[in-house]
């Protein structure tokens, strides 16, 4: 659905992407993550076509977006962060003024996507009178009057409360369930991703350093959680197995080591264990490891 | 018909923002001021000097066509062109600082028409401007000296004098002269649009536009460039003025438009390729 080939782009002499490819599969969730500078929002706008690539490509569908932006951009909504819709202008009127760049205001079909997002008593309201949760509510409206097969979410859930993330989240999983829709998902909420995403690829300094499913990875070596004393005695003994230490307590074990044994020997070092625990290894420590180095890039 | 769309839609983004309306009330309040002083007894003596002066009768002069040409010929550049270098100064900058643009960068839409749609705005607001302007100066001045009366031009500048005893063919002079004064302000609109559609501030656009037009204005006046004062934006964009002419030159007018027409197809291309090349981070 989205093939983007050896993105490279250089601001002010300063590489903000080097090299990086990804590809969306039709119907899939995929998620783009990183920290602030790691180049998700240039990766982004190369996609819609707002930033020039230096080297690379991007196809959507086939068709190129850097040659043929207008054809390429047809069947696609994008959502941001913190939405700019005309203030001075009814939730309505904005619909009309952006979809008249998609070909056409169809008012049958913004009726039903504006009841489908629970907007129908305000969309008549100036834009200004908007809560944050109303003003994504109204770009997710926006985003599907295109019908689109691929939606692009940057940092959608971003401001809102915990209730709204929910809504929107269920929502982008049902529209997925229905339409098959495949979904480019921008964000540093890694607990959010896990939720959504099948897939993920982490950005650090402009650079792809892994890419994986997020079930694979939590399929992959298992974490634990170890609160043992004297701590000094515990690391030595981890380290000399071959243990990763993560911080806060949680620990990875060689795929040879029985667990047992190492509370066996943790114990004849002379060492107290209040707490060993197997836990499900989550996004964050994936990307934590990838982040401080521990990870190879992919 | 999907242009008409987007044009639409451009038109009520404009239409919908308080500061479009700010140089309707400018001028409606300036006229009322014009009018206020053309009642007054020591303004018709000096107009009925200069009238009889060239050996026509004041009476049939002192009208509603000739005030309302006096309100064009004195406000338009002057007042005028604060709120033409502001609107379209505002129209791609503002919506860029704004972060809008990035909204319609997510449609399949390209820059060159996105700007044209935007251009096509600036113009219609700019012509319909100035004939608010004419239209509302002739419609206070009906209601203070009656509808009646013929059109007295005078415009040392440009070395025009016309004087049309009936009010049918002082109306339709005006008319044109109001079309060609929309054309010529389209120039300034377009300097400022260009100026929009670089990475700069919206106040930037209308100061610097401003500042050209101001410049431009200033240097025409030395002695020194008069040899050289139809190379000037201003003097050309005066030309609407040769309309009035008793006799209509028009290898005269058509030089000056075609030049001014040349122009703004230049500054729409210059502002399109600055544009094209920008990138816009999300």
């Amino acid at each position: 659905m989205l093939e983007a080939r050896g993105l490279t782009k250089k601001f002010g002499g300063k590489p903000a992407l080097q090299d990086v490819s990804f590809k969306l599969e039709k119907g899939e969730i995929y998620g783009l993550l990183g920290h602030n500078g790691a180049g998700k929002s240039t990766s982004l706008g190369i996609i819609l076509g707002m930033v020039e690539p230096d080297q690379g490509e991007v196809e959507i569908d086939g068709v190129s977006v850097q040659h043929n932006r207008a054809k390429a951009l047809r069947k696609v909504g994008a959502i941001f962060e913190a939405p700019a819709f005309y203030d001075y202008l009814s939730g309505w009127d904005n619909l009309k003024i952006l979809m008249s760049y998609s070909g056409g205001f169809d008012e049958k079909a913004a009726k039903e996507v504006i009841e489908r997002v629970g907007m129908t008593k305000r969309v008549g309201s100036k834009v200004r009178t908007y809560s944050h949760g109303m003003r994504q509510r109204l770009a997710l409206a926006q985003a599907l009057l295109p019908e689109p097969e691929l939606l692009l979410l940057d940092e959608p859930t971003d401001g809102l409360d915990p209730e709204g993330i929910k809504w929107f989240r269920d929502f982008i999983l049902q529209l997925r369930q229905e339409r098959g829709i495949t979904v480019l998902f921008n964000s540093h909420l890694l607990a959010e991703v896990e939720l959504m995403c099948d897939r993920v690829a982490i950005l650090r300094e402009g650079k792809r350093v892994f890419e994986g499913s997020v079930k694979g990875f939590q399929n992959e070596l298992p974490i634990y959680l170890l609160e043992a004393e004297p701590q000094d005695i515990a690391e030595k003994f981890l380290k000399n197995i071959g243990s990763d230490l993560l911080g806060s307590g949680r620990i990875t074990l060689p795929r040879e080591v029985d667990p047992a044994q190492v509370v066996e020997g943790l114990v004849l070092a002379g060492v107290k264990i209040r707490e060993f625990a197997k836990v499900r290894r989550s996004l964050e420590d994936v990307y934590m490891e990838i982040l401080n180095g521990a990870g190879s890039p992919n | 018909m999907i242009f008409l769309q987007q044009l639409q839609g451009e038109l009520r983004k404009l239409f919908a923002r308080p500061r479009t309306w700010m140089g309707y009330g400018a001028f409606v309040a300036m006229e009322a001021l014009i009018l206020f002083v053309y009642k007054l007894e020591a303004s018709q003596q000096r107009m009925r000097g200069v009238v009889e002066r060239n050996g026509l009768e004041f009476n049939t002069y002192y009208s509603s066509l000739t005030i309302t040409f006096t309100i064009m010929l004195l406000s338009m550049f002057l007042l005028g062109s604060i709120y033409f270098a502001l609107v379209a100064g505002d129209i791609v900058a503002k919506e860029n600082e704004d972060g809008n643009l990035r909204m319609v960068f997510a449609r399949p839409i390209s820059r060159f028409r996105l700007l044209l749609v935007k251009y096509s705005a600036v113009c219609l607001y700019t012509f319909s401007f100035v004939f608010f302007v004419g239209v509302s100066g002739y419609a206070m001045a009906v209601a203070a000296v009656g509808w009646e009366g013929g059109l007295f031009v005078l415009e040392p500048k440009m070395k025009v004098f016309a004087a049309y005893p009936e009010w049918w063919e002082g109306a339709w002079r005006l008319a044109l002269s109001a079309a060609g004064i929309g054309i010529s302000m389209i120039t300034l609109s377009s300097i400022a649009f260009m100026f929009s559609c670089f990475k700069i501030k919206p106040a930037a656009a209308t100061i610097i536009t401003l500042t050209i037009l101001f410049v431009d204005m200033i240097l025409q006046g030395f002695p020194f460039f008069k040899p050289y004062e139809s190379y000037f934006v201003t003097w050309r964009m005066s030309a609407w003025v040769f309309l009035m002419e008793q006799h209509l030159s028009w290898p005269k007018i058509i030089e000056s438009y075609a030049f001014l027409i040349g122009l703004n197809v230049s500054l729409f291309t210059v502002g399109w390729m600055a544009f094209q090349t920008r990138d816009f981070k999300t």
